[in-house]
């Protein structure tokens, strides 16, 4: 009986081996992610100047949101305003995401390798998605309304470009994701790239698509709700002109209408989703 | 006339009919012919009513042009300083935010396990989670202004409160990913349910969950330009100025460069260590796992696996619901 030590540990007596130190990505990464915490959060030149207790102190103030809680002004939703607000929004996040949509198909296609011709054509489409992606759509609101003046259109071009970002990103991670067997029977069977293309992988991709495309109107009516700010059209007029004019009673009465209807069309949304997939 | 053998038919009715015998007849499909129709209709109606102006229309590309080339012949190199300044505000607003949501989601997020608690504590945490989804940034940030004022703080605050849905929504499905072997041994061992969380869940889910949280501060980085449409500092308040109210084009030509670039770049950071926290070190050896694909579960901090690429944090993507 005195072949098996009873544990491999170096302290004698006990049982429990000892533990093993961190790998240094796990050390290094947590360090970081305290670091920038840090850096980042602290109240000097580089840092927002972040303080639980300035905020805990400014809780008691004088708080006008809280008044217009208390006196909600429910008429206001059915102001002609606000009803037109809602109906631009709609509107704007409806054309936005079917052209959005059209366009995104084929940039979902050229930016994944199975998709795309040629691996030129593959990069400059990646890098090309990338920088659509990289300006949020309130630049983009911005901008044009600065260059064609304020309006639908504006907002509507805004909710274009996020539409095109969301769905040729999502879009294109699925297509990298197909099954390759049809592919490569399709090619085998002589198909060219456009063939190919149409009956190997569209088919794969249609299902997936049409709900990234669904999630993106989703997306566009929540994204309309800014563009009002700086002038682009949509419910978010009626937000901007509440909050300057600081009527917060109407303006939470309006938020939760909105509330309301995003929901609404989340929920219809995610069951029409459910079918697809 | 050439016959065939086949019961006197020509060649061409002889292909006709073998492509009838060998096709069968196109499925009609009614789901998607739905959705087509819908979708035109809704297209023609909504355009028709837009208030949209055609002269705006067509006006369009020209003043793009035109106001592209103010932007970048050539962008004004001297305003370079103050918008790196602001945009390592709109990082700081985007990663405090992101910490924020990150913290408040991690327990939202086990509560809403189908794996971990019952229906009804499932049923809670999820449509708490879903009312975070559903209210935009800019809703959140205007109710909180009066309390924090016109400051980063609050921009951070907002985009902490809004990324609590995806990310405990996110987070949720990585938990119910997971595998039963670890908790069933907890119980086994008499771990009661906290312990089991403790010991057999989060070791499992953590590097999944710490990824989600880097994938959030990439969208945060973009949100945070909401701080733009009420003046609340970082990238996207310089953006509505220059571009905006005092028009500086040239100004502003080199703002929007900077924060293509910065985004990128940080993108890019985020990345690779998303891919390394996912897929564990490259050079893994000595612990059997070839350094592209790895199996299932292998690997040191190998989170466990949704099926294929879509599913997987590493690759930069996920498949909202």
């Amino acid at each position: 009986m005195s072949a098996v030590p009873a544990a491999p540990s170096s302290r004698p007596g006990s049982a429990r081996p000892d533990k093993p130190p961190p790998p240094p990505f796990v050390l290094w990464g947590s360090l970081g992610l305290v670091g920038l915490t840090l850096v980042l959060g602290w109240d000097w030149e580089y840092g927002i100047g972040f303080s639980l207790r300035d905020i805990y102190d400014n809780l008691g103030r004088y708080n006008p949101v809280l008044e217009g809680v208390r006196n909600l002004d429910w008429s206001t939703l059915a102001s002609p305003t606000v009803l037109a607000g809602f109906a631009e929004t709609f509107q704007m996040a409806a054309i936005a995401t079917i052209l959005g949509g059209i366009v995104a198909l084929p940039l979902a296609l050229l930016n994944s390798v199975t998709g795309a011709p040629n691996t030129f054509v593959y990069v400059a489409v990646k890098n090309f998605n990338s920088f659509i992606r990289a300006i949020p759509d309130l630049i983009y609101a911005v901008f044009f309304v600065a260059a064609i003046g304020r309006g639908a259109l504006p907002g509507v071009l805004a909710l274009f470009f996020l539409s095109i970002a969301v769905i040729a990103k999502l879009t294109s991670d699925i297509v990298d994701g197909i099954d390759q067997g049809p592919v490569e029977s399709a090619r085998a069977s002589g198909a060219s790239h456009t063939q190919m293309v149409k009956t190997a992988v569209l088919p794969q991709i249609l299902p997936g698509y049409t709900s990234f495309a669904l999630y993106t109107f989703e997306i566009n009516l929540r994204g309309s709700a800014v563009l009002g700010f700086v002038g682009a059209g949509g419910i978010g007029e009626v937000f901007n002109n509440y909050y300057q004019r600081g009527w917060y009673d109407r303006l939470v009465a309006v938020v939760i209408g909105f509330f309301v209807v995003v929901f609404i069309v989340d929920r219809i949304s995610i069951a029409v989703r459910k079918r697809l997939l | 006339m050439a016959r065939t053998s086949t019961g006197g038919m020509t060649d061409a009715q002889a292909q006709q009919r073998s492509e009838d015998i060998v096709r069968p007849e196109k499925p009609f499909n009614r789901f998607r012919w739905t959705v087509t129709i819908t979708l035109l209709v809704l297209f023609f109606v909504t355009s028709a009513t837009v208030d949209i102006e055609l002269s705006q229309l067509a006006a369009l590309p020209e003043r793009t042009l035109f106001y592209l080339g103010l932007m970048y012949t050539p962008p004004d190199v001297t305003e370079a300083p103050s918008a790196i300044t602001a945009m390592i505000e709109s990082l700081g607003m985007a990663w405090i935010g992101t910490m924020i949501g990150a913290v408040v989601s991690f327990p939202l997020a086990f509560l809403a396990a189908t794996n971990l608690f019952g229906k009804p504590v499932v049923f809670a945490a999820r449509q708490i989670l879903n009312f975070f989804r559903s209210v935009p940034e800019i809703v959140f940030l205007i109710l909180l202004l009066p309390v924090t004022g016109l400051s980063p703080v609050t921009v951070a605050l907002a985009l902490g409160i809004s990324s609590i849905g995806t990310l405990g929504k996110l987070g949720a499905e990585v938990i119910e990913g997971i595998e039963g072997g670890p908790v069933e041994a907890a119980a086994a061992a008499g771990g009661g349910r906290l312990q089991r969380i403790r010991w057999a869940v989060i070791p499992q889910v953590i590097p999944e969950i710490v990824a989600l949280w880097l994938y959030r501060f990439e969208i945060n980085i973009r949100n945070s330009a909401v701080a733009g449409a009420v003046g609340a500092g970082g990238i996207g308040t310089l953006l509505v100025r220059q571009i905006g109210q005092v028009r500086e084009w040239a100004a502003a030509g080199t703002s929007l460069a900077i924060m293509v670039i910065i985004t990128l770049l940080v993108d890019t950071i985020s990345g690779r260590v998303r891919r390394r926290i996912i897929r564990g070190p490259t050079r893994a050896v000595d612990l059997g796992a070839n350094a592209g694909e790895q199996p299932e579960g292998t690997g040191p901090g190998a989170g466990p696996k949704r099926e294929g690429p879509t599913g997987s944090v590493g690759g930069g993507s996920f498949v909202p619901v």
